[in-house]
């Protein structure tokens, strides 16, 4: 067993390191582990077997549909009119361009449901007008990644569906209604942050908008927004399933696109569907390497083994719930956070309910926990996309993160100690008893 | 080999499209078939769990020779130009192995373990044999492109170009950039 877990871990460092995709890292190093007590063909072909299991999901199928209707939204002016919307109602504030950086983050990561997506999308419609405006670029690098964030835990969201699949069994529905007091609260946090930055470094109020121009703009909003009520409600209310939304969401935001806004061709829908494809197949080869490597740790006896090891350690829940968010931390540095989910998910997930927490408060948690990870060195991929959209540097970018990164660790804290945050909503809903 | 790869990347490009349009029309007649028609389509669920496969796997390979998968090149792009060289052939010969070891060897036997088996699709009726094939495939394909990139490696000569236009103007719009730039 240690054999096993020593060799698995020191080769996915070391490929990591030489700039092997991430999902291969994963594949690799989990059929060397495999190979120290099963014979090289059946490892070969268990790998291969779970892999492709892991990808034949009929829930997972909404992740290509999320990812190509983001696509849709930013390329057909969707993405636009929101943040139009946005800067017509908070922009005179001040900090405004900032706060409607996160305030169409959320609406937009909350329809695209990914975080890499909407800091590309977000930013590059937001972070121009920052930079005329007099903002830093550091500053805003770095508000843009974290603002995304926010959109993995307002729904519909492509991490929660892969938690509701690493859970094996947690509601879709009740995760996504879960998702919106911690979102919304964590973007309320990053918009006092922004608040103290722009008084303290003088940057400019925008200008106030008159009453018809802020109503036209709202109007021409509308649409995109009733988006999101129809992908919700509809989860919600069971017309359809989150995987079903998800294909809605495309026809939805192509018509919207094509005949009212005009702003789409047909003839760009075969570029949006190859990139989509692209991106859906880097997503899903993560899920299938990390499904093959969550069997051999299943294998090995490793969650029950971390399990028992974490309850002799103390049986006080406070100290074992922060313990295993230090954890969780430190493997949000280093990993993406699809493999994250799925691979954390069967280890922690036993302990938490050892320690009366529910499957749903823990999911939220994990995922608002990894999302930090998401905006970390040195595998923090939004981050990337951030600098490289605001054309700054990680080094330069750390400064304003600072501050971002204790209030998403303050809000990270009370989603822990507070369970209601995630649960109350759900429940009245009737979603989760 | 240029030509090669050229039609691996048509096919592909041509593959995934209409793929992942399919995977949309499915689930939309699912809700069309089940709402308007009260009487819902057996076969889409299972036609778009397959189609998903064959989406991530083929693109998979693609994506690989788009250079869009996650990686971390902050310490190999520290490197002096021939360490760094030395490294990107051994994260070729990485890939190169996950290729053959994983897909090529591990896919082809389930794909031969379950025509052996005679296992069919509960509703389709199709040979999950069929479905598998994928594996392999893909992991062909994949071992195509990491010969290209290593060769242009060793001759310093540029890999075959993509055909793909659209490739640089990623940052406009949303997703694609993302991996792609944390690669660059």
């Amino acid at each position: 067993m240690t054999l096993a877990m020593l060799l698995l871990l020191v080769l996915f460092v070391v490929l990591l390191l030489c700039n092997v995709p991430v999902s291969m890292c994963i594949a690799l190093s989990t059929l060397a582990a495999m190979m120290v007590s099963i014979d090289a063909g059946p490892a070969m072909t268990t790998v291969a077997q779970r892999m492709a299991g892991g990808l034949d999901s009929f829930t997972l199928l909404a992740i290509p549909f999320f990812i190509l209707s983001g696509q849709i939204m930013g390329r057909g002016g969707i993405a636009r009119r929101l943040v139009n919307a946005a800067k017509v109602l908070i922009g005179m504030l001040p900090g405004g361009l900032a706060f409607v950086n996160v305030l169409s983050s959320m609406l937009f990561g909350s329809i695209s449901g990914s975080a890499v997506a909407t800091t590309s999308a977000i930013g590059s419609f937001m972070i121009p007008e920052m930079n005329k405006a007099g903002y830093s670029k550091a500053f805003n690098g770095a508000i843009t990644s974290v603002a995304s964030t926010t959109g993995l835990l307002v729904p519909p969201s492509n991490t929660l569906i892969v938690y509701a699949v690493a859970s094996g069994g947690v509601s879709i529905s009740a995760l996504f209604i879960a998702g919106y007091l911690p979102g919304i609260l964590l973007g309320l946090a990053l918009m006092a942050v922004c608040c103290v930055f722009a008084l303290r470094a003088g940057f400019p109020r925008g200008e106030r908008v008159p009453l018809p121009e802020v109503l036209q703009k709202l109007v021409q909003a509308g649409p995109s927004l009733l988006m999101v009520v129809i992908v919700i409600g509809g989860i919600i209310y069971g017309v359809f399933t989150a995987t079903e939304a998800g294909a809605i969401a495309v026809v939805y935001a192509l018509v919207l696109s094509v005949v009212f806004y005009r702003e789409l061709s047909i003839s760009q829908l075969p570029s949006l569907l190859l990139r989509s494809a692209e991106t859906t197949a880097v997503v899903m080869l993560l899920i299938a390497a990390s499904t093959a490597l969550g069997w051999l740790l299943a294998y090995e006896n490793i969650p029950q083994i971390v399990s028992e090891a974490m309850l002799a350690l103390s049986d006080n829940p406070w100290v074992l719930l922060l313990l295993m968010n230090l954890i969780l931390l430190l493997v949000g540095a280093f990993l993406d956070l699809t493999p994250a989910v799925l691979i954390f998910t069967p280890i922690f997930l036993p302990v938490a309910t050892a320690l009366g927490m529910s499957p749903l408060h823990f999911g939220i948690m994990l995922i608002m926990n990894l999302s930090i990870g998401l905006c970390t060195p040195p595998v923090g991929t939004v981050l990337f996309v951030g600098c490289a959209v605001a054309r700054t540097t990680i080094a330069q970018i750390v400064r304003p993160m600072l501050p971002m990164y204790v209030a998403m660790l303050l809000v990270l804290m009370i989603t822990i100690y507070v369970p209601e945050l995630s649960e109350w909503l759900p429940r009245q809903l009737g979603l989760y008893e | 080999m240029k030509n090669l790869v050229t039609l691996i990347d048509r096919c592909l490009v041509l593959l995934l499209t209409v793929l992942m349009a399919a995977l949309v029309l499915a689930i939309v007649w699912q809700v069309l078939s089940r709402y308007l028609l009260h009487a819902p389509a057996a076969f889409t669920e299972e036609l778009a769990r397959f189609i998903l496969i064959w989406v991530s796997l083929l693109g998979a390979s693609y994506a690989f020779r788009a250079r869009m998968h996650l990686g971390l090149n902050l310490i190999v792009e520290k490197l002096h130009a021939n360490n760094k060289r030395r490294v990107e052939l051994f994260a070729l010969a990485a890939v190169a192995m996950f290729a053959f070891a994983v897909l090529v060897i591990g896919g082809g036997r389930l794909v031969l373990l379950t025509a052996q088996l005679q296992q069919v699709s509960a509703v389709l009726g199709l040979s999950m044999a069929w479905v598998y094939a994928v594996i392999p495939l893909s992991g062909a394909l994949m071992l195509v492109y990491v010969l290209d990139f290593a060769l242009a490696l060793l001759s310093g000569a540029e890999p075959t170009p993509g055909i793909d236009q659209n490739q640089n103007d990623a940052l406009d719009d949303s997703g694609a950039s993302g991996p792609h730039t944390s690669r660059e």
